[in-house]
């Protein structure tokens, strides 16, 4: 079943185009990696799809209904039931990792009693109980990125969007939260659009990858389809 | 839905408050026995006094400039960015004068160097207090007082935009150059915006003052355009004074935006991690010190220990509170709600700005920066046009005039900083906030206000003094009864002992340095905490 379409979407910047006419669905349960180097437009499809910004022509579809069109939003950001990890995780320093979990529940009105759950269940999830009154600054990079995954994911989003989620640890960390990632999407199941300039961690999370270049869709497949692509490419370019 | 409604709002309050009374002021003007006429204007410009005027006018500011940037600028480097010794308590005696009401500086130096009973009449002679009498009365005094008052805007500026420079860039410049080389090849020159926007700053400020001038006798346009209106109620007579003032700032302020605000923007504070190393005077030391502590006495330190002389009795202290307490708890009272105001519709004007979220947003951004440097007395006389009518008297005569005047006048003040605070908020802060449900006003109270809340504090505390020594605007508008203390003090200059005067304007300077001074003590703590 599709869960996320995108209709012939574009995004203009100041007269720089930062997406061109994509057309793309996602369906319920995917992981899909979206791949591509610095400004081709990658993080821009994900801000559209959640609702940050609206794009200039075509639509947007979550769940059958149309989030975006005609050059507007119809739904707002907060309207939409996605979650989102940001590249720098946008944490809120003046909030314990109790408070940035519970902003969002307060916020869809969620009994107390049931909040408490969901939260110690989700930090139980990202292995963070410990943490619960600690504040974001406290907190190594590692526990960060879990406690951001966890805000993302306390609200039971109908799918998870990651921006670069890793790209500020180092190796080994990086390897250790993919597969953090993997676990919890398997866990969960939940829909997984996940954006990298990394190859191989788009090989790593992706169950089909889209690579993007000048804000189009350059190719589109399974993970070895990709790879070949990949290997063809870096041969013409010697 | 709450976002539009709460823009719509704020676009309305400033256009009734800030922009109307102008409009209807500057139509009145041109009405005269009901009929369209430029009368006033005609005879304004045939009249040889305008032009004296006008030359007044701007010789006043743009000496008052150079008095302030020559001083302020050395004074911004030393304090800034050099091992100065006390450079907190010398940048902090600095800022009283601007503080305070303007005016008072002006008292201050009248009893020192003017009249038959001045200290220097006292010390050095009559023949010698009728020369600095004839010096202090006139241009040259006009110039101290401003330029001592508006010097710490300078100061301040230069020393933040100095600090503002990328220490790398300095760092590279030392690998080939000692410090004098990398302060004039680079440091001054990249923070030359922000001392240009200063001195743009202190050239308005000093066009629109009227307090000083009229203390001290010198005719510009401010004080006629307040005679016109407060002494002849000549509406039509006092527009057409202002106008000139009006267009006058209008094109500096269309320069500023032209060629200062996009190089000013590419200075921005740096991280808080990383270090700047002062400057090691070495043996200049202890001689900059003292020249700088010279300076200090005499633009700050003499002033006020003149006021204490002149006013060194317990019982005249007494006498000054029993004629103007009341005053005083008014002044604090009107300055406490209006920075509150100003602070509530500042953030909510500064997150439109900083979003860019409203149409036309750089209009009413100039609109808010170009009522903060109108002259006070030409927004009190526009206040005054639109208000005053059967109508509106509700307004009118309570001290919700004051507060327009405040909102028209200071707006600028709380946006700008809430533009700076929320410039150094990353935009995730509030997209992640929107990602896990919350609507707009809970995104703006919940996550930005808390984040912000150092630049809330700040503009509370900048508007606060700026209501609190505000004279032009209050001593147009105010209700009957409901006088301020900066008001009654010069109303009661004209037919009041020295000492009573002397006694009033260090109450104002306490009532202003106290609430500071305990601000600091309890913040201090808080911070060393964390």
């Amino acid at each position: 079943m599709k869960l996320i379409e995108f209709h012939a979407v574009s995004k203009t910047y100041e007269g720089r185009v930062a997406v061109r006419d994509v057309s793309l669905s996602v369906t319920q349960g995917e992981r899909l990696v979206i791949v591509g180097h610095s400004g081709c437009g990658k993080t821009t499809l994900l801000r559209l799809l959640a609702g940050l910004i609206a794009p200039d022509t075509g639509s947007i579809t979550i769940n059958g209904d149309r989030v975006a069109a005609d050059g507007r939003n119809l739904k707002e950001p907060e309207e939409r039931n996605l979650g989102m990890v940001f590249q720098d995780l946008a944490l809120w320093p003046h909030l314990t990792v109790t408070g940035n979990l519970e902003f969002g529940l307060k916020a869809h009105k969620i009994p107390r009693v049931e909040r408490d759950t969901r939260i110690q269940g989700t930090l139980a999830l990202v292995q963070m109980e410990p943490y619960a009154a600690a504040s974001p600054a406290e907190l190594s990079g590692g526990q960060q990125q879990r406690v951001a995954l966890a805000r993302a994911l306390v609200l039971r989003p109908k799918a998870l969007l990651m921006d670069e989620p890793l790209s500020n640890l180092d190796f080994e960390l990086n390897g250790q939260m993919r597969q953090e990632i993997l676990k919890l999407q398997q866990a969960l199941g939940f829909t997984l659009l996940y954006v990298t300039h990394n190859p191989d961690e788009a090989f790593e999370i992706g169950t089909r990858l889209v690579v993007m270049r000048h804000g189009t869709i350059e190719r589109m497949g399974g993970v070895e389809e990709i790879r070949e692509y990949f290997k063809t490419l870096s041969r013409q370019l010697g | 839905m709450t976002r539009r409604v709460v823009s719509v709002l704020i676009v309305l309050l400033l256009v009734v408050i800030g922009l109307l009374p102008l409009l209807v002021m500057f139509g009145q003007s041109l009405i005269v026995n009901g009929r369209f006429s430029t009368e006033f204007y005609q005879a304004s410009l045939a009249s040889a006094r305008t032009w004296v005027l006008l030359g007044h006018s701007v010789a006043l500011p743009l000496l008052t400039t150079l008095f302030a940037v020559v001083l302020g600028v050395p004074l911004g480097l030393l304090l800034g960015k050099t091992d100065l010794r006390y450079r907190t308590l010398l940048m902090a005696l600095f800022t009283i004068p601007l503080l305070v009401p303007p005016y008072i500086m002006a008292v201050s130096w009248s009893y020192a160097l003017g009249g038959r009973e001045g200290l220097v009449a006292r010390w050095l002679g009559v023949p010698m207090a009728q020369q600095t009498s004839a010096w202090l009365f006139g241009l040259p005094g006009c110039v101290l007082v401003l330029g001592s008052t508006f010097l710490p805007i300078v100061m301040f500026l230069t020393r933040t935009s100095l600090q503002s420079v990328n220490p790398r860039l300095e760092e590279a410049g030392r690998l080939v150059s000692g410090w004098f080389g990398v302060l004039t090849g680079i440091s001054l020159p990249t923070a030359l915006p922000g001392i240009l926007l200063s001195a743009i700053l202190v050239f308005l400020l000093s066009l629109g003052e009227f307090s000083v001038p009229t203390f001290l006798r010198y005719s510009v346009f401010s004080v006629e355009s307040f005679t016109q209106f407060a002494a002849f109620h000549e509406v039509g007579a006092a527009t057409a004074s202002a106008t000139l003032l009006v267009l006058i700032v209008l094109l500096i302020l269309v320069v500023e935006r032209r060629y200062i605000r996009r190089p000013l923007a590419s200075l921005q504070p740096i991280s808080d991690r990383e270090e700047t190393v002062p400057i090691a005077l070495g043996a200049l030391r202890a001689w900059l010190f003292m020249l700088v502590c010279l300076l200090c006495g005499v633009l700050v330190v003499v002033p006020l220990l003149v006021l204490v002389m002149q006013s060194a009795s317990p019982a005249i202290y007494v006498d000054a509170l029993a004629r103007a307490g009341d005053s005083l708890l008014r002044s604090m009272a009107y300055a406490a709600l209006g920075a509150s105001l100003l602070t509530i519709l500042g953030f909510f004007l500064g997150y439109f700005l900083a979003r860019r979220r409203l149409p036309f947003w750089q209009a009413l951004d100039f609109l808010t920066i170009a009522l903060l440097t109108l002259p006070s007395t030409v927004i009190g006389v526009a206040l005054v046009t639109l208000w005053n009518r059967p109508a509106t008297i509700f307004i009118y005569a309570t001290p919700l005039i004051v507060l327009f005047g405040y909102l028209a006048q200071y707006t600028a003040l709380t946006s700008r900083i809430t533009v700076a605070a929320l410039n150094r908020i990353p935009a995730s802060m509030e997209e992640a906030a929107a990602m896990v449900g919350a609507g707009w006003l809970r995104r703006v109270g919940y996550i930005l206000a808390p984040l912000a809340k150092r630049g809330l504090v700040a503009g509370w505390l900048v508007s606060y003094l700026f209501c609190l020594r505000d004279t032009g605007i209050t001593m147009m508008v105010y209700p009957p009864g409901g006088e301020t203390l900066p008001v009654r003090t010069f109303t009661l200059m004209a037919n009041s002992p020295p000492r009573l005067i002397a006694a009033l304007c260090l109450i104002m300077v306490m009532a202003t340095l106290i609430p500071l001074g305990l601000l600091h003590g309890f913040v201090r703590p808080l911070r060393a905490a964390r």
